[in-house]
């Protein structure tokens, strides 16, 4: 049975002005986690917040989030003390698939970073080639940079000046070849790296975002539009915690 | 000495006063991962109606103080579909097994019910959703006029023999009369309430969250107001009551039931703690043991000042 955990912080430190990770006990998460799903958290506001996991530690049973504050809910959060105890439900959702023998492209927009460095993990430590692009407005708003990567800033104060398909265009041809795209960022930017991995013939996966409740898939209020498969019917309304949050590029009607 | 928490709603016997609210457990497929639902008096399925429904727009949940508004807009898979996919499973969950039917016009619950008749030995009750308050023809419109309760819920008596819950709407001037117009019309029990109508605005866009602009408020912010309707109607109806309205412990269920409610609906709680009907039922069999009585016998024992 699935179960809503308690667990303890274990770890806060601020990423930069205003992005804190935190770092989790809870070994059943950290055990089960895939990459691009999430948690749900909970604060003194009324629902629980949704987090992508950004990193496990299977020995250590812990898994970290990214907490960018944008409201009351993720300022409380990003506020969280060591030894905190605080409830959390997942991993939640459906990750990317990663199979072995394929190469792969990541591709992280602002909170983006933190399901790519999960992504990034897993690839690594199964040793699948791929490339990590990331895209930050400025050089203020870069966590979780590695040298390796491929960066780029809006601005052009660090990096690549430009946004992530800016970034892609460097990547050489025959790295390109057969790759899957997985990426987690604002919509326009996903639906501009969608459109830029079709026109080199590459299979591209996106992560939907949508205001959420439950994170379950009971409440139906996180809806993504999906070309429907039903014929006669243009689209259905998929839930992004359950169904989602990952979906094929070419599923999504923009 | 006997201190069961087993209720009746009439001829419906339930387990327990616990019934999972429509819209807020879909047919309980995903609950049914975080907890055996064969503890619950019953689960009422996400709202029906003829055709599929693709439901509202964008955003479609805003949070407030205490609470929540939602504009989901009736998505549902239409109930042919349900028959044919998902009645069979709700049949084996092992709780009581309610079917909330929503129209848009009197032809419209007509057909639902003709429909469903046929399957009645896999139904308990039909919950009959009068309230909606996100969909713009039929639902709250209907439930916001005596004389439109009492047409349909007559008309649907006499379509079926399967226990008929009216779901009303809290949107109304005078619970009472809505209430009684069911009684009239022939229905079994009331569901006081489905959600109160909001708003809530974003004041950096200066827009209304919700893409709907409106929707159906929830949450332990509306429990004072459930439970004021809920004893209200208890003072003039002779048929039981279904409280819902911002439940999230033992403690809520005991007010509602002492204010006149017969078995009570769980809904926005299992959005944030989706095994919280364990810890309630644990704690209502502590309370009833402790007390040493039947928790149905609280029902509309509340002494009004």
């Amino acid at each position: 049975m699935k179960k809503e955990y308690s667990c303890k912080v274990i770890s806060r430190c601020m990423l930069n002005a205003d992005t804190a990770y935190i770092e989790i006990k809870c070994p059943e998460i950290a055990n089960e986690a895939n990459p691009g799903q999430f948690v749900n958290i909970s604060c003194s506001r009324f629902l629980k917040r949704p987090f992508g996991i950004a990193s496990v530690n299977k020995a250590e049973g812990t898994f970290k989030i990214g907490v960018k504050v944008v409201g009351k809910g993720t300022t409380e959060i990003a506020a969280f003390e060591e030894n905190q105890e605080i409830s959390v439900l997942g991993p939640l959702g459906n990750g990317f698939t990663i199979e072995e023998g394929k190469k792969y492209i990541l591709v992280a927009g602002g909170t983006g970073v933190f399901p790519i460095n999960f992504a990034h993990e897993v690839l690594t430590s199964k040793a699948i080639v791929h490339t990590v692009v990331e895209g930050f407005r400025c050089k203020e708003q870069i966590v979780l940079n590695d040298p390796s990567y491929i960066l780029t800033t809006d601005n052009g104060d660090a990096g690549i000046h430009g946004n992530c398909c800016n970034g892609l265009d460097t990547i050489p041809e025959e790295k390109l070849k057969d790759s899957v795209v997985m990426c987690v960022g604002p919509l326009p930017m996903m639906k501009a790296v969608g459109n830029w991995a079709a026109s080199h013939g590459l299979k591209c996966f996106v992560s939907m975002e949508q205001r959420m409740a439950c994170g379950i898939g009971i409440c139906l209020v996180c809806i993504c539009k999906i070309k429907a498969e039903k014929e006669g019917q243009e689209f259905e309304h998929k839930r992004c915690c359950k169904d989602g949050p990952v979906f094929p590029y070419e599923e999504v009607i923009w | 000495m006997s201190s069961s928490i087993s209720v009746n709603v009439g001829k419906v016997e339930l387990k327990s006063p616990l019934i999972l609210a429509s819209g807020t457990c879909n047919f309980g497929h995903e609950l049914s991962e975080y907890y055996d639902l064969s503890i619950l008096g019953g689960l009422s399925s996400k709202g029906l109606t003829i055709k599929p429904r693709v439901g509202n727009e964008g955003v479609r949940v805003a949070e407030t103080a205490a609470g929540m508004l939602n504009s989901v807009g009736l998505q549902n898979p239409g109930v042919d579909y349900f028959i044919e996919n998902d009645l069979d499973y709700m049949n084996s969950l092992g709780c009581g097994r309610i079917i909330n039917v929503a129209g848009h016009s009197f032809d419209d619950y007509v057909a639902m019910i003709e429909k469903l008749d046929p399957h009645k030995d896999k139904i308990d009750a039909l919950e009959i959703n009068l309230s909606c308050p996100n969909v713009k023809a039929g639902c709250m419109s209907i439930g916001s006029d005596p004389e439109q309760i009492k047409l349909i819920v007559s008309a649907l008596r006499e379509r079926t023999d399967l226990p008929l819950w009216i779901k009303l709407t809290p949107n109304v001037t005078d619970i009472k009369t809505m209430a009684l117009a069911a009684q009239e019309g022939g229905a079994d029990a009331v569901v006081l309430i489905n959600t109160l109508l909001g708003m809530a605005v974003d004041i950096k866009t200066r827009r209304p969250i919700l893409r709907n602009n409106t929707g159906g408020y929830s949450g332990p912010a509306v429990k004072p107001v459930a439970i004021r309707m809920v004893s209200e109607c208890y003072q003039v109806l002779d048929i039981p009551i279904i409280g819902c309205g911002g439940i999230m412990n033992y403690e809520d269920v005991i007010e509602f039931m002492l204010a006149g409610a017969s078995a009570v609906e769980i809904g926005t709680a299992s959005l944030i703690h989706p095994a919280c009907p364990v810890d309630i039922t644990r704690d209502l069999e502590n309370w009833c043991r402790e007390q040493g009585e039947d928790l149905k016998s609280l029902t509309g024992t509340l002494k009004l000042w």
